[in-house]
C-alpha cells in the first residue's frame, strides 16, 4: 500500500495558525502615574468609574488567561481615547480599552454558556447565567441598534420624512426610552432628503480628473444620511484645488461599534472600507475624512483591532480633511487674501481630532481670514462621545461632562459653533442652542463664491 | 526570660512551618523561632514552581516520585495556594531526541501524566513559545506561592497551639553536657532594635534552618557540611506564558519560566557559595538568564523586569560523596539525628530538600521526633486542609457577593480562599490599596491583625508592593494603616523596611520601563515625601496647621 492510499496516516498541512496574542505585554509601559486618570472626562463626573488606568493596564495585567470576565466599568468608558494622548509613556490604552469591551460584549452573550452549565447539570449556575443575561438583554440591543447606525442611516434615508417625523414623535421617544433606554431629551438628527451619495451620483460624480491629485473621500455615515452639505462642501473645495475627488464603496467606520464592544460588526465593515480604500490608494488617492472620529478609526482603532490585507496602507494613508490640505496646499497664503462672511465662531475640538494632534487647525486656519473671527473653547471634551450620551443612563453623565464647554461657549463672544465631529456638534447644538457648522463648510464658502457651485449646496 | 516548649523549630521556612503544624497536629508542644519574617529565607527566594517531578524523572526517579505524589496531596490541601497552570517541557533543534523519549519514559516510571505535544500543539498552549520550538511533554506542574504556603501551615500551627515567633534570631544553643535543652533568643521590637534576651528550653530542638543549618550545628560545636548555592531569578512584569515552561534538556542553567500570580518568574542559576548571608549578586547572570529563556519565548527580550532576587539553595551531600558540580548535588533531604551521627542528643537536622516535597520531610522529621520523645500519633498533614483552603467554594459565586470589581475580587479570593468571607465581609468602604496586585484595605488590615508592624510580613500575605510599581503608589498607603495605633518612629521604621527590601530587587532591574519606575518612585517618596532626609530639612517639626487655614502673614 502506498503513502497516499493510507488515510489513516493523513496529516493535513496545518498552516500555523495565528493564536490570539494578548495585551498583557501593553501594560509593561505603565508607571501607574494616574496621568490618565486625571483627564479621563468620565471619572470626572462620576467617582464610581474606576477610569482608564484600570480598564487598561490594570485590568489586563492582573489577568490571567483563563480569566475571562472583564469587569461591568467598562462599558462606562465612553472611548474618548483622552488617555491615549495623555500617557507618558505610549501605553495602549484605548486598544486595551476596546478589546476589553469587545470581550466583555462577547462574556454577554449567554446562550452558550447557559446551555453548557445545563449539560454539565450546574441547574442553579444555569439560571443564575440567563437570570443575568436577561437582565443584560435590553442593553445589549440598545447597544448593537445604537452601534449599527450605519444599518438604521440606511433605512430611515429611504424615507426620511417618515423617518424624521417618527423619529421625533413624543410616543416613539417615550418608548425608545422606556424600552431600550435611548434617551428622549435629545432630539434625533434629521435625515436628508437626498443623501451625499445620491447626490454624488446625480451629479455624476467627479468634475475633474487628475492622475496627479486624487483622493477617496470617506464621508462615514453622518455626512452621507444626516448632513451632505458637509460632504459637497469637501467636494467643493478639494476641487477648487483641482483635485479628483472618489467616491469610493464604504460601509461604518466603526467608531461606534468600537464603544459599544462590538468588535465582530466593526470588522465586517471594516474588511469592506479596507478594501474598496486599499484599491483607491493603489489608484495613487490618499484617503479623506471629514469626520474625525473616522479618521481616527481608519488610522488607528484598525491597525490595533484587526488583521485585515492593507490595513496598514489605509491606515498610513488616511488624514483629516483640512490636515491633507494643510500638508499639501498653501491654505494660509489662500486664506490670508481671502474674506469672509462677518461671523464669530466658537469652536470646539473633538477629542478624536485631539488624538491627531488637529485641535488647533481650525482657528489657526481661520484666524487669518478677513471678517471671520473664531473662538477656541478649550480642551474639554464635549461628553457625547458618539452614542454615549444617547444613552438614557449615561446620559447626566454626558451633560456633566459636557457643562465646561456649554459655559465657555456662552462666554465667548460668538454664537455660531464649530466643529469636525457630527456627535460634539449635536452636543454642542444640545447644550446651548447653537447652530454648528464644520470647518469644510466655511472654507467652502471662503474658497467658492462660484455661483454655479451654488447648485452643489 | 524563660519559657519551655516541647519541641523547638528553629526556621520559619516551609520546612520548619510543616514541621510545626505537624507535630501541633499531633499534639505536641512546639515554639518555632525565625530571626526575620516567615519565608524570609531560602523559601521566599525561589521560583515557585509546584513540581510535577518532570523535571527528576530521569536523573532521580525517587525524588520525581516524590514530588507527583506530594503536588497532587497539596493540589488539595493548600488549593488557595497552587495555580494549576500545567507545564511544558520543550525542545528546540538541537536539544537530544533521545533524552526527551526518556523524559517520557522515566514520567511514565514514575506515574507522572504526560502528554506528547507537536510544535504547533505547544503553541495553541503558548501562544509566544519560539517558532521553532519541535516537540513538548505536557506534565502536571504548577504555580504555588511560597509566602501563602508556609503562612498557612504557621497559622495551622497556631490553631493547634503552636506558638510563633518571628524577628527572633537564635544566638546560642544551651547544652546540658552532650545533650541540646534549648535556645538563647534575641527578639527585635518595632523599629529593628534587639531587646533583651529570651531562654526558651526544649526537649528536643529541630535545625530547620536549610542553608543556615551549618551555623546552628557550630554553635554546639557540630559539623554540619551544608553546600548553600546561589541561584538568580528574575521577575517580569506580566505573564508571557500562563503554563510552566521547562527546557527539555539535561541540565544546564536559565531553563525554566513559571507564571507566578501577576508576573512571570525566570530562573535559575546555579553557584556555590561560602556564606548564605553574602551572596554576589551579578548582573550579568540577570542578562544571560533573560537571553537564553528568550530562546524559547522570545518576547522576554526587551520586555519589563520588575527585580531579580537570588535564593540559595540547602544543598546537602554526606561529606564523603565530594559531588563538585553543585547541578549535580542530589536534591533529596537528609535528617541528621546528632545523636546517632555526632554524640549529641536532642538535636535534629534537616537538610536537602525542595519545597515541593516540604510536607513529607515535615512527616518524616516529626515521625523520627515523635519517636525520640515517646508520642504515639499518627501524621495527618496530607489529610487535613490549609487554613484558607478548608472550605471549598465556587469562584463566581464568592466574586459577586463583596462589591469589588471583578480582577479585584478574583484575585482577592483566589489569595483568601476560605477566609475571603471573614476579611473581605466588612460594613465600611473597601477601596484598593495596592492597585497594581488589587489588594484591598480589608486584606491588608487582615494581615496587619496578625504580624503587628511588619510590612514585609504583610507584603507576603497578600503581594501589596509585589507589582509593578513595586511600593510606589502603595508602600505609604500601607504603611498609613499603622496610624494611629502605633508611634511615628514605628511606622517610619516599618515603612523604611519596605523600601529597603523593594529596593533591593530592583536594583537589578534599572533599565528601560522600571528604571523609569524607578525615578518616579524616588520623586514621589525622596522628594515629595522627603524620605530621603534632605539636609534643607528642618529638624523641627512640620507646622501642619500653618497649611489649614492658609498663612495669616500672606498677602
Amino acid at each position: 500500500m502506498s503513502d497516499t492510499d493510507d488515510t489513516s496516516s493523513f496529516d493535513p498541512v496545518t498552516v500555523f495558525e495565528p493564536t490570539e496574542q494578548d495585551l498583557r505585554s501593553g501594560s509593561d509601559d505603565c508607571y501607574k502615574c494616574s496621568t490618565c486618570d486625571s483627564v479621563c472626562p468620565v471619572a470626572a463626573v462620576d467617582s464610581s468609574f474606576p477610569g482608564p488606568k484600570f480598564q487598561g493596564p490594570e485590568q489586563w495585567r492582573l489577568t490571567r488567561k483563563e480569566d475571562t470576565e472583564i469587569d461591568d466599568s467598562i462599558m462606562g468608558c465612553s472611548n474618548c481615547m483622552r488617555c491615549d494622548g495623555a500617557c507618558p509613556s505610549s501605553v495602549p490604552l484605548s486598544q486595551m480599552h476596546n478589546t476589553a469591551r469587545g470581550a466583555y460584549v462577547e462574556q454577554q452573550r449567554f446562550a452558550s454558556d447557559a446551555v453548557a452549565a445545563l449539560r454539565s447539570g450546574a441547574f442553579r449556575r444555569a439560571a443564575s447565567i440567563v437570570r443575568d443575561g436577561v437582565a443584560d438583554f435590553r442593553e445589549r440591543i440598545r447597544n448593537r441598534l445604537l452601534a449599527n447606525y450605519y444599518t438604521a442611516g440606511r433605512f430611515a434615508s429611504k424615507l426620511p420624512r417618515v423617518a424624521n417625523a417618527a423619529t421625533n414623535f413624543g410616543p416613539t421617544r417615550w418608548l425608545l426610552e422606556r424600552v431600550l433606554g435611548i434617551t428622549s431629551e435629545r432630539s434625533f438628527p434629521s435625515f436628508a432628503t437626498q443623501t451625499f451619495r445620491e447626490w454624488w451620483a446625480d451629479r455624476g460624480g467627479s468634475h475633474v480628473e487628475n492622475p496627479d491629485k486624487r483622493v477617496a473621500y470617506f464621508h462615514g455615515c453622518y455626512a452621507n444620511y444626516n448632513t451632505p452639505a458637509v460632504g459637497k462642501a469637501m467636494v467643493r473645495v478639494f476641487e477648487s484645488f483641482e483635485y479628483e475627488v472618489l467616491v469610493p464603496q464604504q460601509r461604518c467606520s466603526g467608531t461606534p461599534m468600537f464603544a459599544n464592544g462590538r468588535l465582530d460588526d466593526a470588522k465586517r465593515h471594516a474588511e469592506t472600507n479596507v478594501e474598496s480604500l486599499a484599491e483607491a490608494i493603489a489608484d495613487g488617492a490618499a484617503v479623506i475624512a471629514s469626520c474625525t472620529s473616522c479618521s481616527m478609526a481608519l488610522r488607528e482603532e484598525y491597525p490595533e483591532l484587526f488583521d485585515i490585507d492593507d490595513i496598514d496602507a489605509v491606515s498610513e494613508h488616511t488624514y483629516e480633511s483640512l490636515e491633507y490640505l494643510r500638508h499639501n496646499e498653501d491654505l494660509d497664503a489662500v486664506l490670508s487674501e481671502s474674506s469672509g462672511d462677518a461671523e464669530e465662531y466658537v469652536y470646539h475640538a473633538p477629542c478624536h481630532a485631539r488624538n491627531q494632534g488637529l485641535e488647533r487647525q481650525a482657528v489657526e486656519l481661520f484666524s487669518s481670514v478677513d471678517g471671520v473671527t473664531i473662538e477656541d473653547v478649550g480642551d474639554s471634551c464635549s461628553g457625547i462621545s458618539g452614542t454615549y450620551g444617547w444613552k438614557t443612563e449615561k446620559y447626566d453623565n454626558s451633560m456633566a461632562i459636557g457643562d465646561p464647554m456649554f459655559t465657555e461657549m456662552e462666554a465667548a463672544a460668538g454664537e455660531q459653533g464649530m466643529t469636525e465631529c457630527p456627535t460634539c456638534a449635536m452636543q454642542m447644538s444640545h447644550g446651548t442652542g447653537y447652530s454648528i457648522t464644520h470647518p469644510l463648510e466655511l472654507l467652502a464658502d471662503i474658497l467658492t463664491d462660484d455661483p454655479s457651485a451654488s447648485s452643489d449646496r | 526570660m524563660d519559657t519551655k516548649t516541647e519541641v523547638l523549630v528553629i526556621g520559619g521556612g516551609s520546612t520548619g512551618c510543616g514541621i510545626a503544624r505537624d507535630l501541633a497536629m499531633r499534639g505536641v508542644a512546639v515554639t518555632l523561632v525565625e530571626r526575620g519574617t516567615l519565608t524570609d529565607g531560602t523559601t521566599g527566594r525561589m521560583h515557585g514552581l509546584l513540581h510535577s517531578g518532570g523535571r527528576y524523572a530521569v536523573s532521580d526517579q525517587e525524588s520525581a516520585a516524590e514530588c507527583i505524589t506530594e503536588n497532587r496531596i497539596l493540589r488539595e490541601i493548600a488549593h488557595h495556594c497552587v495555580e494549576p497552570t500545567g507545564g511544558l517541557f520543550v525542545s528546540k533543534p538541537g536539544d537530544s531526541e533521545e533524552y526527551f523519549e526518556r523524559k517520557l519514559s522515566g514520567c511514565a516510571a514514575c506515574d507522572i501524566p504526560t502528554e506528547r505535544l507537536s510544535g504547533e500543539q505547544a503553541r495553541a498552549v503558548e501562544p509566544y513559545l519560539a517558532h521553532d520550538v519541535e516537540r513538548a511533554i505536557r506534565v502536571p506542574d504548577a504555580a504555588i506561592d511560597p509566602f501563602r504556603l508556609c503562612v498557612a501551615n504557621a497559622a495551622a500551627a497556631r490553631e493547634h497551639g503552636a506558638r510563633i515567633e518571628t524577628h527572633a534570631e537564635v544566638t546560642d544553643l544551651l547544652l546540658d553536657g552532650d545533650r541540646v535543652v534549648g535556645v538563647e533568643l534575641a527578639h527585635e521590637n518595632d523599629t529593628g532594635q534587639s531587646v533583651p534576651t529570651e531562654r526558651i528550653e526544649a526537649e528536643h530542638v529541630v535545625n530547620a534552618t536549610g542553608a543556615w543549618a551549618g551555623q546552628i550545628g557550630a554553635m554546639a560545636g557540630v559539623d554540619i557540611a551544608v553546600r548553600p548555592s546561589k541561584g538568580a531569578m528574575t521577575v517580569m512584569n506580566c505573564r508571557q506564558v500562563d503554563t510552566v515552561i521547562n527546557r527539555c534538556r539535561p541540565k544546564g542553567d536559565a531553563d525554566i519560566i513559571v507564571p507566578h500570580e501577576t508576573a512571570c518568574i525566570l530562573g535559575t542559576t546555579d553557584v556555590e557559595v561560602d556564606d548564605p548571608d553574602d551572596v554576589p549578586e551579578s548582573q550579568w547572570e540577570v542578562e544571560s538568564m533573560i537571553e537564553t529563556l528568550s530562546e524559547l519565548v522570545p518576547i522576554l527580550d526587551g520586555a519589563r523586569t520588575l527585580r531579580s532576587f537570588w535564593g540559595v539553595r540547602p544543598l546537602y551531600e554526606p561529606p564523603e560523596t565530594k559531588t563538585s558540580d553543585p547541578t549535580d548535588i542530589t536534591r533529596q533531604f537528609f535528617l541528621l539525628d546528632h545523636a546517632d551521627r555526632d554524640g549529641l542528643a536532642g538535636l535534629t537536622s534537616i537538610v536537602g530538600g525542595k519545597l515541593t516535597t516540604y510536607r513529607l520531610m515535615a512527616e518524616r522529621i516529626s515521625d523520627h521526633i515523635c519517636e525520640r520523645l515517646g508520642v504515639d500519633a499518627v501524621c495527618r498533614t496530607a489529610d487535613v486542609a490549609l487554613p484558607g483552603s478548608d472550605n471549598p467554594m465556587r469562584l463566581e459565586d464568592a466574586m459577586a457577593s463583596f462589591d469589588l470589581r471583578s480582577p479585584i475580587a478574583r484575585r482577592s479570593i483566589q489569595r483568601l480562599g476560605s477566609r475571603s468571607s471573614s476579611v473581605l465581609s466588612i460594613d465600611e468602604p473597601n477601596p484598593v490599596i495596592c492597585s497594581c496586585e488589587a489588594v484591598t484595605r480589608a486584606e491588608v488590615e487582615d494581615a496587619l491583625s496578625e504580624v503587628g508592624t511588619d510590612l514585609n510580613a504583610v507584603r507576603i500575605r497578600t503581594r501589596a508592593s509585589m507589582g509593578n510599581c513595586q511600593g510606589c503608589f502603595c508602600a505609604h498607603r500601607m504603611a498609613a494603616l499603622l496610624h494611629p495605633d502605633h508611634t511615628v518612629e514605628t511606622v517610619r521604621s516599618s515603612l523604611d523596611a519596605l523600601y529597603e527590601e523593594r529596593w533591593r530587587g530592583q536594583r537589578h532591574a534599572l533599565w528601560g520601563e522600571q528604571l523609569s519606575q524607578a525615578m518616579l518612585t524616588r520623586f514621589l517618596h525622596a522628594t515629595t515625601m522627603n524620605r530621603a532626609h534632605s539636609q534643607t530639612a528642618s529638624s523641627e517639626s512640620i507646622a501642619f496647621e500653618r497649611f489649614d487655614g492658609g498663612d495669616d502673614r500672606g498677602d
